[in-house]
Formats: structure tokens, sequence, C-alpha cells
């Protein structure tokens, strides 16, 4: 959490994050450049300029690949979970490799002619009326300028001064910048390759990508699923609805019940009292509702950011409000009212009795 | 949590500390990161094309020849016989980076000129990039002396061929690039083409014509492909037409609007 724009507030898990993420590129560029071609099977070796396009090219390919798997990941396993914590600077050094990618393609295959070697990128393949041929560079510029804004909107500051809704929808677009890359790669490099290996790994990568998508979208339809059951019993009460047992609120942590409109609440359990949040985090929509109580305040398993739980407020001097809801209990039932209170609204906490300690 | 055997530990960021257990799957997770990268990049990396024999032959110094310098269908040199090179032959012409020979030579077509440069070869094709001071002029006669003759030989027609290839800029397949063909190569060899490389029909099958691989390409009527030419290079192709030989270079005549994309 941070009051003050700094260009990137550095820690030790970011600085160990940043590392390996730049060792693996690293590793990989240095391989397929310096090592590899001493184990190819040609007649004359690749030229060396066109030899890094293509490592640039794959090795973002790769990453790219990579980051679009952490969010289903940690959906699957919550030890993914710091995967997420430094994902934008993942983020940024796969634009900057893609970029590398792009200005050695630029550089070997547009440069030394008569023609600027931009306007040469746009108008030496026109054949968009064909599918073998097709001017497979578009979608990687394409692909490339998703990545560029996405890079340079990455900043916490950018993601206040355009609001978390719109920043997100921004930054979903990555998803259409690796489809772009997935064209790109289909119709240019995999059309020239004799060896299916690359066909492969691309492949792979969609199968991974949309099957990590769709399977944690499954469970997580099923957690809710699992939550409306257990909760299906009704309360006559109205507007009130059944969020579920007190017993099934762990101490410190939460519950996320999902609501008919659609929207989660995280109800909180914190010593012997109760407390409902919007599941979604004010910073980037983290689910709040399977953070944990630290230092008094619910902590979004994302990027750590603490909300107190009677109001929704970050602790002074942060600014940042989630909505809250009102509970009551009926016996050993929590009733959850499903309407949201204004953000950082005062909602007295519930009391229950402490759970049960068993002496051995 | 139903379903999660152990609790990982909970992870803050900017709190330096990691519950270990959790440290322990980062850490693993971290050297399959690395170690998956490396991996795939020696696979990529092994796994190229062959991109062929072609190459920039610079370590046979700068050659100098003397010959008929010919626009059509693109610059071409047929080379005047001398006593270190007896056969005739005919030379595919370039200069530095993607631009063509013409604006150099454009006041000695149809003249005999000398010629200096270094060669591109690939397997019995070659091809010279002129290059250099003075490295293009007409024949300097001594003053008394007769002007040298030289008449090439008429060109000899091979009959009409059916043929299935690749359209590629000659000089990026010759060797100036590695690999100088295929579809991520399209747009750099239409660049090449249309700023002056010669396009070559490199045949799918080795040697079929009359054993060679490369033909260099003109139109039915023997000049320069039609502007359009961009949408039929870099994929495979099956052209038919007249296949003409200039010494040891074939030219292979087409329309290339009739040509039948696979």
């Amino acid at each position: 959490m941070s009051v003050r724009y700094a260009p990137v507030g550095w820690n030790r898990n970011k600085i160990i994050y940043d590392v390996v993420v730049l060792a693996a590129a690293v590793a990989y560029i240095l391989l397929y450049i310096k090592i590899a071609p001493g184990f190819q099977d040609v007649t004359k070796p690749t030229s060396g300029a066109i030899l890094r396009a293509q490592a640039f090219g794959t090795c973002a390919f790769l990453m790219l690949t990579f980051i679009l798997c952490i969010g289903p990941l940690t959906r699957l396993d919550a030890r993914f979970l710091p995967l997420l914590y430094n994902r934008r600077h993942f983020g940024v050094i796969t634009c900057a490799i893609a970029f590398t990618h792009a200005t050695h393609v630029v550089s070997i295959y547009y440069s030394f002619s008569p023609l600027n070697k931009y306007v040469a990128v746009l108008a030496s393949n026109t054949s968009y009326d064909r599918f073998l041929g097709f001017p497979f560079e578009t979608f990687g510029i394409f692909a490339l300028f998703l990545l560029l804004v996405l890079a340079a909107t990455s900043h916490d500051f950018w993601l206040r001064f355009l609001t978390p809704p719109i920043w997100k929808a921004i930054h979903i677009s990555v998803y259409v910048a690796y489809a772009a890359i997935v064209c790109h790669v289909a119709l240019g490099s995999l059309q020239s390759k004799q060896s299916p290996l690359l066909a492969v790994i691309v492949g792979l990568s969609v199968v991974m990508v949309t099957g990590l998508h769709l399977v944690a979208g499954r469970i997580e339809r099923q957690k809710d699923r699992n939550t409306a059951e257990s909760a299906e019993e009704s309360t006559d009460e109205a507007p009130w609805v059944v969020a579920g047992d007190v017993e099934s609120v762990p101490d410190g942590r939460g519950i996320v019940v999902p609501l008919e409109d659609g929207e989660r609440v995280a109800v909180f359990r914190y010593g012997d009292k109760l407390s409902a949040l919007a599941n979604v985090c004010a910073h980037q929509n983290g689910p709040l509702g399977e953070g944990r109580i630290m230092d008094g305040c619910v902590t979004c398993p994302w990027h750590g950011f603490h909300y107190r739980p009677e109001d929704g407020c970050a602790p002074p001097p942060f600014t940042e409000k989630v909505a809250t809801y009102r509970l009551k209990l009926d016996g050993r039932r929590i009733l959850l009212d499903p309407r949201p209170n204004e953000p950082g609204t005062y909602v007295e906490p519930v009391r229950v009795a402490p759970p049960s300690v068993t002496e051995a | 949590m139903a379903g999660r055997a152990r609790d990982p530990g909970f992870f803050v960021g900017y709190l330096n500390s990691v519950p270990r257990p959790l440290a322990i799957f980062l850490v693993v997770g971290a050297a399959v990161l690395v170690g998956g990268m490396a991996g795939l990049a020696f696979a990529l990396g092994t796994n190229v094309n062959d991109p062929g024999d072609g190459t920039f032959a610079r370590k046979l110094g700068k050659q100098e020849m003397s010959g008929i310098l010919l626009e059509k269908p693109y610059p071409i040199l047929r080379v005047r016989p001398d006593a270190k090179n007896p056969e005739a032959r005919t030379v595919m012409l370039t200069v530095p980076g993607k631009r063509s020979v013409k604006r150099r030579g454009r006041k000695l077509f149809d003249q005999l000129v000398d010629v200096k440069g270094f060669m591109f070869q690939r397997g019995d094709i070659d091809m010279l990039q002129v290059q250099g001071k003075n490295s293009l002029k007409a024949v300097e006669v001594a003053e008394g002396e007769a002007p040298p003759e030289f008449t090439p030989a008429p060109a000899e027609s091979l009959g009409r061929w059916r043929l299935i290839g690749e359209i590629c800029d000659s000089k990026c397949h010759l060797g100036a690039m590695r690999p100088g063909d295929g579809l991520a190569h399209k747009a750099c060899a239409n660049l090449c083409i249309s700023s002056g490389a010669p396009p070559i029909f490199v045949t799918a099958e080795e040697g079929a014509v009359e054993g060679e691989t490369f033909l260099l390409m003109a139109d039915q009527d023997g000049g320069p492909l039609p502007d359009h030419f961009g949408d039929y290079v870099a994929i495979l192709i099956q052209l038919e037409g007249e296949v003409e030989r200039l010494d040891d270079l074939l030219v292979f005549k087409v329309d290339i609007d009739a040509a039948k994309v696979f």
C-alpha cells in the first residue's frame, strides 16, 4: 500500500521476483543465441540478427503465456498467489522483450531500402485478401501496441487516475494481445517451420491458457453453488439472506457469499465479531474474502491492501474504501442484508460466542 | 478451506517474511521457471530450418569482371570470358542494401562494362554485389586501341515448363540472410524485389530444370514482374512458362497471374 507515488516501491520480495523473471529471460535468450546454434543441424548457421529476433520473440510469447496462467493458477492453488503480487513487473519485462524483438525485425527486414523502414513495415506486404501470405506483422504490431499501453499504464498512478474499473477493462485487453500474438506466430513463423516443435508449443500454450481459465471458472462456479446450497435454507425476514453458519467462518478468515445479482460479499470473523465487506478490493479487484485478518484489518491476498472490517476503510493515511454490509444472527445462522452500504460506512460488528477451545 | 490439505501460509508482499512452506514452494517454482525456459530455449533454438549454404563470400576477395550490362528483366552481367574464367557466364547484380543497380548503371546498359564487387554464392548460382568507388564503369579503352568486342551467346530456349516452388529475392536467398525464404521473410523479400533485387524461382524439387534449382524470373515478355508480384512471394506456387538459358543462368518467363497457389 502506498499513498505517495514512487516509480517502484521496492521491497525484498519484489526484488527477488524481478531477479527470477529476469534470470529466466536472460537464460532463455543466452541459450537460444549462444548455446543452441552449436547444436543445430544446418549447412550454415542462421544469421545472428535473425536468431536474436527469434529468441526475443519466442521468449516474449512464452512469458506472456506464463503471465496469463498465473490468474487461474491462483484460483486452483493459493500457493501461486505470490506470483500475482508483482505480475505487473513481469508484464513490463515481457513488453520490453517483445519490443526488442520488434526492433530487431525492423532493423533486419525493413531497413536499408529507399523506403522509410517504418513505412516499409506496413507497405511491404499488402496481401490482406489471402490466408497464406497474409501480413502477419499486422497482428504483431497490434499486440505490441496493446502491450506498450498496458506497460505504460501499469503503475498505480494510472490505476487511481483511471479508476479501477476502467483500468481493469483496459488491462483485460492483454487477452486480445495474446490472441493477436498467436495469430502473428501462426500465420508467420509457423508457416515456415519444418519442425513441428514450435507448433506444438504454441498449441500447448493456447490449450493451457484457455484450459486453466475454463477449469478455474468451473471451480469458481462450483464453489458459489456449494455456498448457495449450504445457505439454501431461506429466511422469511426479507431482505435478509442466509450467509452460512457461524462455524463455517474460521477465526481470522472469511467466507465468500455469492448474491443473486452476481455480487459477492466477504464475511469475516475476528475473535467474537463478524463483519461483511464487498469481496472486491478497491486496488485491483482482488478477492478480499480469501484474505486474512492481520493487525485487525482484512488483508487482500493479492497485494496486501488493508481494510477495517467494521467500516471497509483502509487505515490512515490510506484512503481506499469498500462497501460494507449489515449482518445479524439467527441462532447460529448468519443473515446478510444484500443491499450494500456506501463504501466506508460503519456497521456495528455482530458478536458471536468465541470459538470453543478444547483442552487436551 | 475445504479441499486444501495444508495451509501454506499467507503471503503479503511488502512483509519481507514468507511462510516457510510457501517459500519452499516458490523456490522450487522459480527453479522450474528458469530451468523450463532454458530447456525450451535449447529445444527451439536447435530445431531450426536449414537455411542452406548461401553466403556473402567476402573471403574470396573483391572480384573484377567485365561484360555486357543488361537491364532486363533485372540487372545482369553477361560476363566476357577471359583467361581466368574461360567459360561464358551470366551473373545477377545487386548493390549494398535493398537497392537496385539500375541507378548506378542507367547510362551503361547494353554496353561493355567493368564491374567490381563481392560475391553472394549458393550452390552453383552466384550474384555480384557491386561495391566501391568506380566499381561500375564503361570499359576503358586506351588511346589508339580498338574497343574490345564481345557478343554474348543468344538466349537458348529450353521450352515450356510447369514448375512448383517459391519466389524469393535473390540477394537474401543467396546469403544476405539465413534463412532468406519462407513466410517469415516474405515482407523482406517483397521489399528487396521492389527495391531492385532480382527475384528468383526456387524449385521445390532440387535441380528440377536441367539440374538447376534457381531461375531468374521475368514476365512473359522478358521484362520485370508486374507490381503485384508480392502476393505470390514466399508461398508454394505452381507457375508455367518458357525457360531460357543465358549461359549458366536460367530465366523463367511467366504470367504471374496464372500462378496456382497451394
